[in-house]
């Protein structure tokens, strides 16, 4: 091993140092954070208040709303489940408190089906946040403060590029969601729990499983992550090659990509944890229930910040490699500055 | 000096005419098996002899017999198309080819009794009285040589070989847990037209068949643990490394048997002021060793409730039986034992495991000593069981919360805002509201759409049981039911013979009630359609509520108004025009009015109507809960993105 080369392989950083710089970079960019909030919770709200107006809607003039209003009564939640529409019909008990975590992660886990009209919104989101995912590493990588006009120009860059990798991401988990999932938890747990009679030890065989299909997901995901992170961090204009070094950096790097997965996988169970400690449920009104919509929508917040912090480090991870810790290959991204200015600069420019 | 013959004689003949005055069944169909399982070739081979006497006034001149395990020999019987058409059969996973069933006769011979011997194994055939399906060989028949006439009997030899199957319907083998249930040839009922009640093996509907003595000989696996219907009687050790258990049980209409080597073996005595003793046996797994002390105060619970609201149990023993898991057995209900399926991970706060016990329990008294037909009834065992079954778990188990399970079953998390409810939870409602026309009652449940069978089979009838509970007090529905019981226990009574009960112990005539519950697919819907005040000059107020009945079922029905004072004033209504107003002149106007306030009528498919305020508070209770769908929902888009 050459001097140069031992000399970059000590400058890399390991992945907790990654994390630490991913904490520090969104701590010390809240704007983004509450952009991302933002986002989140303006997709949410129109279906939310049409879901509102559905639940009035079915309530009316019924004497029932008081009840409903102090808690769960399920009567009527049984009656408004059966008459209501596709959207309507997700309205089920298991939306309450941490139940509605526990449902999501599982429904992915087992890859379970939603509404169209919820993956609707879910195709919405995930374009809206392909879109801020360019701004966002831009940001990060940058690692200094950037005006709104220069966030959401570097989100319309990428955002083209990153349309181009899109349908190839969607196409690797239609293959794993359609192909490996039933393949693993449909077929292979079938035949290596075909004769088993004690449940825990199925458990623990689904539970491997879920790790496989976990490990292969997280494959996927870390490999178009940091795909994304090298279009953004070195300008690249070809998907396929960000993809691919993508791929070589994850394969290269292996050791340290996976830690920093884990270390964020762990911050995300902790916060899972915290919040299944502190779930509200749904018996509280007036001040209790706005204090319980709003710890819900702490923990979603501590939920956005992680994926940033996640973003952040994978970012900081790769710059690390890099022999210029902070490189970002394009230049900054500048308003326009205006004609007179312009002029000022270029005077010799023909005037027309 | 009294010769010794004689005195054996005398004494043998004065304890069968005492047997005889006990007896609590007509016991006209008994059977005396010898059994061997042979758990490397998972096969029985077996001898049965059939004692049956014809009980009716009428002559017959053949014999018919369920072969419930030829339902699993091939994918053409009538139980594996009828499973197609379900919606679980996709999820009860793929069979391999070792997995399927059968049951063969060797040889079929009279014996004794009223016919000459003679046998009858060439003149055995296949007949499928229910659709005709060529494939299907869950029935046979055989011709006797002459009839055998009211009052005769017949002794039948059989010898045949069982082909244990995967389980299926809660029947069968996996790994080393066996649960053995419809296992032999079994003589249907002769009816007393003269016509044999033998349908073929349906996957929505259960057993029908008479009373007897079972007494059974089965030879297992030395050290293998073995529990079976009714009680050991003794215990062989074979020379070749087996063991046969003998078990003796009186007046039931059915024999299950249960072996592993798995097992854990506990006991307990259930005795309660004014009800006989009774002998708890639980057969658990390792696995769910932790919860034996639950099965066991469940069973207790059932035994002491169901003794008390129907009449006592009176066969001195039962045994719960934990069935493996891949088993697919949940709860199933045998005479004396019967099995109920929990789960690893199970909170305390979780009553399923109380609530299959406590029905499984139950099924002692509605299928177990009431026995109805649960081919053409399946309601009235499981109807009648499932009321029951919910208003014990609400008295005995009140702090029950809804659970839900995620990770593909196995992970469980307890919503502590949702408290287990008689009416949702325990009856089902939410199936019935769903699917309350899907099948007319009265039609045999063995024809009642597979798909949702359950609704008209649990759902409904526990709905309108508990229905005139309300209507006419708990004491008039437990005396009803109790003398339905005392009156038909070990017989096979048919829904008239409830009805005609039901009405002879309230001193009413229910039958509009019953025409449009089990004779029809009425859907009762009452909903208050308004309320208004109009201020008078003398300062009274005219208020009118107008209450109307949506659905085609009819109801008596109470109105109560609620006035801005606070007084409230109630009104009945018959329910059968399609609307109804109530005008109430009074100083204070009307401001809330609601129809059936009390809850009565359970059938009510749309609770939401029956209510009117002039304040509502819809508003605030939508911005709660759809703040609260919107934390999932975002939740949901984080999921996705994490990914993204």
């Amino acid at each position: 091993m050459s001097e140069q080369t031992a000399t970059v392989t000590e400058q890399r950083i390991g992945a907790r140092a990654a994390l630490a710089i991913g904490i520090r970079l969104v701590n010390r960019a809240p704007v983004v954070l509450a952009c991302v909030i933002a986002v989140t919770v303006l997709t949410a709200l129109p279906f939310s208040m049409v879901m509102r107006q559905a639940l009035a809607s079915h309530l009316g003039n019924s004497m029932v709303a008081e009840q409903v209003a102090q808690g769960v009564n399920m009567t009527w939640w049984t009656e408004f489940t059966e008459q209501a529409g596709t959207l309507g019909r997700t309205f089920q008990i298991t939306i309450i408190g941490f139940a509605a975590t526990l449902d999501n992660i599982s429904t992915l886990a087992d890859g379970g089906a939603r509404p169209a009209s919820v993956l609707w919104i879910g195709t919405f989101y995930l374009l809206l946040w392909l879109f801020l995912s360019g701004g966002i590493l831009d940001r990060y990588a940058r690692a200094r403060p950037t005006r709104s006009y220069e966030f959401f120009t570097a989100c319309g860059v990428y955002f083209v590029r990153f349309l181009r990798l899109a349908p190839l991401l969607a196409i690797v988990y239609y293959i794993l969601f359609a192909v490996v999932h039933p393949l693993l938890l449909g077929s292979m747990y079938e035949a290596l729990t075909y004769d088993v009679t004690v449940e825990r030890t199925a458990f623990y065989i689904r539970l491997g499983l879920y790790l496989a299909f976990g490990a292969l997901l997280a494959g996927v995901n870390v490999i178009f992550d940091y795909a994304k992170v090298r279009a953004v961090v070195e300008d690249r204009r070809s998907m396929i090659g960000a993809l691919a070094a993508g791929n070589r950096f994850v394969r290269r790097n292996a050791g340290r990509v996976a830690a920093l997965y884990l270390l964020n996988t762990l911050l995300f169970v902790g916060v899972v944890i915290v919040y299944a400690l502190i779930a509200p449920g749904g018996e509280s009104t007036g001040a209790g229930m706005w204090l319980g919509i709003a710890v819900s929508q702490i923990y979603l917040a501590a939920r956005l910040w992680m994926r940033l912090v996640f973003l952040a480090s994978e970012t900081a991870l790769f710059q690390g490699h890099l022999a210029h810790a902070g490189y970002v290959a394009s230049a900054p991204i500048g308003r326009p500055e205006p004609p007179i200015v312009e002029r000022a600069i270029s005077p010799l420019e023909p005037r027309i | 000096m009294i010769p010794r013959a004689v005195l054996v004689l005398a004494i043998a003949l004065a304890c069968a005419s005492s047997a005889a005055a006990q007896a609590l069944s007509p016991r006209n169909a008994s059977y005396s098996i010898d059994v061997r399982l042979d758990t490397r070739a998972r096969t029985l081979t077996a001898r049965e002899i059939l004692t049956w006497t014809n009980i009716t006034s009428a002559s017959t001149s053949e014999l018919q017999f369920h072969l419930y395990y030829n339902a699993w020999r091939n994918a053409d019987s009538t139980w594996m198309r009828e499973h197609r058409l379900t919606t679980w059969w996709r999820s009860a996973g793929a069979r391999r080819a070792g997995d399927f069933a059968a049951i063969d006769i060797s040889s079929l011979k009279i014996t004794g009794g009223a016919l000459a011997a003679i046998d009858l194994t060439q003149a055995m055939r296949f007949i499928a009285p229910d659709d005709a399906n060529e494939d299907d060989r869950t029935v046979m028949a055989v011709t006797l040589p002459s009839p055998v006439g009211p009052g005769q009997t017949l002794t039948v030899e059989i010898a045949f070989t069982v082909k244990i199957p995967r389980p299926f319907a809660r029947t069968g083998a996996v790994g080393n847990y066996y649960f053995l249930g419809q296992w032999f040839p079994k003589i249907g009922v002769l009816e007393p037209t003269g016509a044999w009640n033998c349908h073929q093996f349906h996957v929505g509907t259960e057993f029908f068949s008479d009373f007897g003595v079972y007494d059974v000989r089965m030879t297992v696996p030395r050290g293998w643990l073995l529990a079976a219907t009714g009680r050991e009687r003794e215990r062989t050790e074979n020379a070749d490394g087996t063991t046969t258990h003998h078990y003796y049980q009186e007046d039931v209409h059915d024999f299950a048997w249960t072996t592993s080597p798995d097992f854990i073996e506990h006991r307990a005595r259930f005795e309660h002021p004014g009800l006989p003793p009774v002998d708890m046996r639980l057969m658990i797994l390792p696995e769910h060793q932790s919860q034996a002390t639950r099965h066991l105060a469940a069973t207790r619970a059932g035994l002491r409730h169901y003794g008390e609201m129907f009449g006592p149990y009176p066969y001195g023993h039962i045994t719960v039986v934990d069935p493996a898991w891949r088993s697919a057995t949940g709860g199933m209900e045998y005479p004396t034992i019967f099995t109920i399926g929990t789960s690893w991970l199970l909170p305390r706060r979780d009553p399923y495991l109380e609530d299959t016990v406590v029905h499984e329990t139950g099924h002692q008294w509605w299928y177990g000593m009431v026995a109805t037909n649960e081919f053409e009834d399946a309601w009235m065992d499981e109807g009648i069981n499932q009321y029951a079954n919910a208003r014990v778990m609400a008295e005995e188990f009140p702090d029950g919360r809804m659970v839900r399970r995620f990770f593909g079953g196995f992970v469980p998390w307890v919503l502590d805002d949702v408290r287990w409810d008689r009416v949702i939870a325990g009856e089902f409602r939410d199936d019935y509201q769903g699917s309350p026309t899907v099948d007319v009652p009265s039609t045999p449940s063995f024809r009642y759409w597979p798909r949702t069978s359950g609704p008209m089979t649990y759902a409904k009838p526990a709905l309108w049981l508990h229905t005139l509970e309300r209507a006419l007090g708990f004491t008039t529905m437990q005396q009803a039911l109790a003398t339905f019981f005392e009156r038909w226990k070990f017989k096979h009574p048919r829904p008239g013979d409830l009805f005609q009960v039901v009405n002879e112990v309230s001193r009413r005539d229910l039958s509009p009630f019953f025409d449009q519950v089990y004779r029809g697919s009425a859907v009762f819907d009452y909903g208050v359609d308004g309320v208004t005040s109009t201020a008078g000059e003398d300062g009274v107020f005219t208020s009118d509520v107008v209450v109307r009945r949506h659905g085609d079922g009819i109801f008596p029905v109470t109105i109560l108004v609620t006035l801005a004072n606070g007084e409230q004033r109630r009104f009945a209504w018959d329910g059968g025009g399609r609307w109804h107003r109530v005008t109430l002149e009074h100083a204070s106007r009307a401001t809330a009015a609601q129809v059936d306030p009390d809850q009565v009528l359970l059938l009510d498919t749309n609770f939401t109507n029956n209510s009117f305020t002039t304040e509502p508070h819809a508003a605030r209770a939508a911005t709660k809960w759809a703040a609260i769908w919107m934390a999932w929902l975002q939740d949901q888009l984080l999921t996705w993105a994490f990914f993204f």
